[in-house]
């Protein structure tokens, strides 16, 4: 064994042979890097989780073995005491408690994610409705009152019914009654995930709550956060017939929370003009004459489009815009040409073009799918009376049970020589009101 | 001051230069320490949350320095290449005793590196810290997250074999102690 002077002797040759001075250019450039390294460290984001676990992992060992054994203690109290299906049915029954006795309740239908294609919802007791589509129309409903007021934003137009004319869209309104009705028991649970931080529990239906009905509803899956036990979000499978299978997702659900009551008001807005009604009670302010509302299947559509923004009256430019680009492309439109109108501050003209081509900005290719749309065609000019076809137009697709999923679409033929007289087509994408 | 900047001056601030040091010391030319400084940095950077709540941080963050130390070591004893050309003087117009002391001083340093470099990383990576940064046994357990016990045995297995290795410079150094004193 060697003694404590060989030892000696061993670590002296070591830092004997290992103190080199450090030359100061390699001193300077290692402080360069501890400098870099700091800016880093004080730009990190604290790991709170980890240095949680880092600082268990650092416990004496006598408070990790207490720590250990009280947690293994706890587990054994909630499997055998608590099993995790029972925990997770309490959940659920707060959540669809907590729904049914709601005061006020609000959220969101995102049809679409991509172009985004949603509708804002809002309830608040007792009978107030409102929804607000992102593509510019807006419906406030007072069923106490029997009153509806329809706003079209696109074009500054209101509608106001009466109760029976009410009852459409009233019906809009069944997801929020499927919500507020939630039986206590979930049919099934399908386990956990975790969204934005928190632990949610998903629970699946497979029927229809028995206040309401949506038609061909497969299946609606609503995930409650376990922390609050609030509802998150829903995720609703539909098949009607041999339709395709359709999903709608809610989300941003707000129970219990302040609505203004104002947003109900049945008041038209200032700056908006009255549709004009038919029926015997008419007032109408143009002659629209009876229009035919076709709903039926559009084809799929792909186009080159200029995004707009501002007065309407700039649609001839923008079209001229297009034709123009396309020349220079060598490309021929497909078809005639078009307008989307979601609001004045966003909408787009264009022509129909074959797929598979490449534009470059401000022109964009778009691509709309094929779908269910209501459509009616106009013939003559184009111009004053827009406004009053619209007004016609939307009230004819509500009054057959539709709603608008999509922004309107005007598609003008027509107008010169070789094509003869002019005309319109008013088309809209839209899906039947549950 | 932030959380962040907090840390820095309780965990790096006050050991910057013995983390230099150490580097230079163990890789002895400056390429590689600037490599294996920044090899060190990274893994500090990746371990900073498990370094906040060390009972010894410094004696960590110094651990990871001398183990990336030595990993470059390491990596140059199996390419052969420990003797550092540089460090020897390229014009020796006599022959001089003074200049074949030169030679020598670089030559031993490079065998003493070459030895290290040829442990087992546990064995040199403790003899590093208790010859080099004279850190006791208590803290390097720490920094190795290994008994004090275990962190001895390293040691004197290290020793032995590096008495071995460089029998023949412990009179060279006997000698220089003489020539000091």
């Amino acid at each position: 064994m060697p003694d404590e002077n060989a030892n000696d002797e061993m670590d002296e040759l070591i830092r004997r042979r290992t103190q080199m001075e450090m030359p100061v250019e390699v001193e300077e450039r290692l402080r360069g890097r501890l400098m870099e390294f700091r800016t880093k460290v004080e730009q990190r984001r604290p790991g709170r989780l980890r240095t949680l676990a880092y600082s268990l992992i650092h416990l004496p060992p006598a408070r990790v073995m207490a720590i250990a054994a009280a947690f293994v203690a706890m587990v054994a109290v909630g499997l055998v005491l608590i099993p995790w299906e029972s925990r997770a049915s309490r959940v659920f029954a707060a959540a669809a408690a907590q729904l049914r006795s709601s005061q006020s309740l609000e959220y969101t239908i995102v049809l679409n994610a991509e172009p985004y294609v949603a509708i804002d919802f809002s309830y608040l007791a007792p009978g107030y409705g409102r929804f607000s589509c992102s593509w510019g129309i807006e419906a406030r409903a007072d069923t106490n009152a029997g009153k509806q007021l329809i706003l079209m934003h696109a074009t500054r137009q209101y509608l106001i019914e009466g109760r029976k004319q009410a009852e459409s869209l009233v019906n809009t309104e069944d997801i929020a009654e499927q919500l507020r009705s939630l039986p206590p028991l979930a049919d099934e649970v399908l386990g956990e995930q975790w969204a934005g931080g928190k632990k949610l529990i998903g629970y699946r239906l497979s029927k229809a709550p028995p206040n309401g009905g949506i038609a061909g509803l497969k299946s609606l899956d609503i995930w409650v956060d376990a922390g609050t036990r609030e509802a998150n979000h829903v995720d609703i499978t539909v098949q009607e017939g041999d339709q395709p299978v359709h999903q709608m997702h809610i989300q941003n659900i707000r129970v219990n929370s302040p609505i203004d009551r104002s947003l109900f008001d049945l008041t038209p807005p200032a700056g908006y003009t009255a549709i004009a009604k038919s029926g015997p009670d008419s007032q109408a302010q143009t002659d629209t004459g009876a229009l035919p509302v076709k709903i039926g299947h559009a084809d799929a559509l792909v186009a080159v489009v200029v995004p707009m923004k501002g007065s309407y009256q700039q649609t001839s430019a923008a079209l001229q815009s297009v034709e123009g680009y396309l020349k220079t492309l060598g490309i021929t439109p497909a078809g005639a040409p078009f307008g989307r109108y979601w609001s004045e501050q966003h909408w787009e003209a264009g022509y129909p073009v074959a797929a598979g081509i490449q534009v470059k900005a401000p022109y964009q290719l778009i691509s709309l799918p094929a779908g269910l749309a209501a459509s009616a065609v106009v013939k003559g000019p184009w111009g004053k009376d827009s406004d009053a076809h619209w007004g016609a137009f939307v009230k004819s697709v509500i009054e057959q049970g539709y709603l608008p999923t999509g922004p309107a679409m005007e598609i003008w033929s027509g107008g010169d020589a070789k094509q003869g007289t002019p005309s319109t087509e008013m088309r809209m994408p839209v899906a039947k009101a549950n | 001051m932030n959380e962040q900047q907090r840390d820095y001056e309780r965990l790096i601030a006050p050991i910057e230069d013995r983390m230099m040091r150490a580097v230079w010391r163990i890789c002895g030319n400056p390429a590689d320490t600037e490599d294996a400084f920044q090899e060190a940095l990274l893994t500090v950077w990746k371990r900073w949350d498990r370094i906040r709540v060390h009972p010894n941080p410094h004696a960590l963050v110094l651990h990871m320095c001398v183990n990336a130390a030595h990993d470059a070591l390491r990596r140059k004893a199996r390419q052969g290449k420990l003797i550092d050309e540089s460090a020897i003087p390229e014009d020796i117009p006599d022959l001089s005793p003074s200049a074949l002391g030169d030679i020598s001083a670089a030559e031993q340093d490079a065998q003493v590196l070459r030895a290290i470099g040829l442990l087992p990383k546990n064995q040199a990576r403790a003899i590093l810290m208790h010859a080099l940064e004279e850190m006791p046994y208590r803290e390097i357990a720490a920094a190795m997250e290994c008994r004090e016990v275990t962190v001895r045995k390293h040691v004197a297995r290290a020793r032995t074999k590096l008495r071995k290795l460089l029998s023949h410079l412990i009179p060279e150094i006997r000698k220089e102690e003489g020539s000091h004193a």
